[in-house]
């Protein structure tokens, strides 16, 4: 009786435990980054832009595009594989109109092991572009855009399998603002 | 006898029940936005959607009788709108904004939406599947104006509003709009 009771409780500590660590690697996983808190600067911006194109869509979009005709077939080529676009995009009237907390507010989500930044990356744009990426091995999950200039907060994030080049694609499209975001050539240890 | 009078009971209930979500889910999302606006706003809508749709008829027949090159975003008769002239557009947006969201996204996609503080402008692009097809949902306000519009559009078309959703938007209102002054 007191094996068993013990054998019962071991299963149940390990299903525990295992819930547990399932959550929290599928939480590290999530390459979508939460953006709804920024809502409140759409009081301040002049210009709001919210963009969701979630898995419903793109999955309609995918199976209703025809790829014989030119628009449907670049749409459905650009979106085949993601599981989302998300853009949140602000511009204000004035500087300072947005602060460095609700930047840092992004940054603290897309901290490693689960993203890592991009430093290969440059814009044509003034300020701050980041470019961060969600791996997991050497599948790409996700990627995120945070472009923070004096008088506009830009984030752009995308789930699924892309890279730069079709990030680069889909800029100007699908609601995502032209970023002006090109790969840089690799730096050396020895040119840094 | 009465065990198979209950079991008739509860299945016309709940047939009537289904059929009631159903409606709801297919259905009058349009309604419920122009009523929304009209509580919250405290404004009233002028809809002509039955002229509008013989409008579109007729747009639709003109273009075939042109070679068919006239551009059409929504499919003929498809259009459903309802619009607020002239009116005052006062109240918290963002309020506006989540309880909108909240009676819609159940049953619609929301696509992109914009919003702009200085005149509270506001415009919500919402999508769902209509069988082969998609419907499209625009809903515009602006200090003293503000458009509802329903309509469905080809995937064709779709794709166009999913690469360029703001003038997409903008097509749509103003196919619809133009169509309505006719």
């Amino acid at each position: 009786m007191k094996l068993l009771f013990h054998t019962i409780s071991r299963i149940a500590v390990i299903s525990v435990l295992f819930v547990i660590a399932t959550t929290i690697t599928t939480h590290a996983q999530d390459p979508r980054i939460r953006l709804a808190h920024l809502d409140y600067l759409a009081k301040k911006a002049s210009e709001t832009v919210d963009v969701n194109i979630d898995e419903r869509l793109i999955q309609l979009a995918a199976k209703l595009f025809n790829d014989k005709d030119e628009d449907e077939a670049k749409v459905k080529k650009l979106v085949n594989g993601l599981k989302g676009i998300y853009v949140k995009s602000f511009e204000f009237e004035n500087e300072n109109d947005y602060s460095l907390a609700d930047v840092d507010s992004i940054r603290s989500q897309l901290r490693e092991p689960a993203w890592s930044r991009l430093v290969n990356v440059t814009s044509k744009r003034d300020g701050v572009v980041e470019v961060y990426i969600a791996l997991n091995g050497s599948d790409v999950l996700g990627l995120a855009v945070l472009s923070a200039e004096p008088k506009e907060l830009t984030v752009v994030n995308i789930v699924g399998p892309v890279d730069l080049e079709k990030l680069a694609k889909l800029e100007g499209n699908l609601g995502i603002p032209d970023l002006g975001i090109e790969p840089t050539k690799h730096k050396t240890k020895n040119e840094q | 006898m009465k065990r198979s009078g209950s079991i008739k009971l509860v299945t016309v209930l709940l047939a009537v029940t289904l059929w009631s979500t159903i409606s709801f889910a297919n259905g009058d999302d349009f309604n419920s936005v122009v009523k929304m606006i009209e509580q919250f706003y405290s404004v009233k809508h002028e809809g002509l959607p039955f002229l509008a749709k013989a409008a579109m008829k007729a747009a639709g027949a003109g273009a075939r009788i042109k070679g068919g090159d006239a551009k059409r975003f929504a499919e003929a008769g498809s259009i459903k709108l309802a619009t607020f002239e002239n009116q005052e557009f006062k109240g918290d947006f963002i309020k506006f904004r989540q309880m909108l969201n909240d009676s819609l996204t159940q049953t619609w996609m929301p696509l992109v939406q914009t919003l702009a503080a200085p005149d509270q402008e506001q415009c919500y692009i919402f999508v769902r599947e209509n069988g082969d097809k998609f419907r499209v949902l625009v809903v515009t306000i602006e200090p003293h104006d503000g458009t509802v519009i329903q309509a469905t559009v080809s995937p064709k078309n779709l794709a166009l509003l999913m690469k360029d959703p703001e003038e997409g938007a903008k097509a749509i209102t103003q196919e619809a709009t133009i169509i309505d002054q006719e």
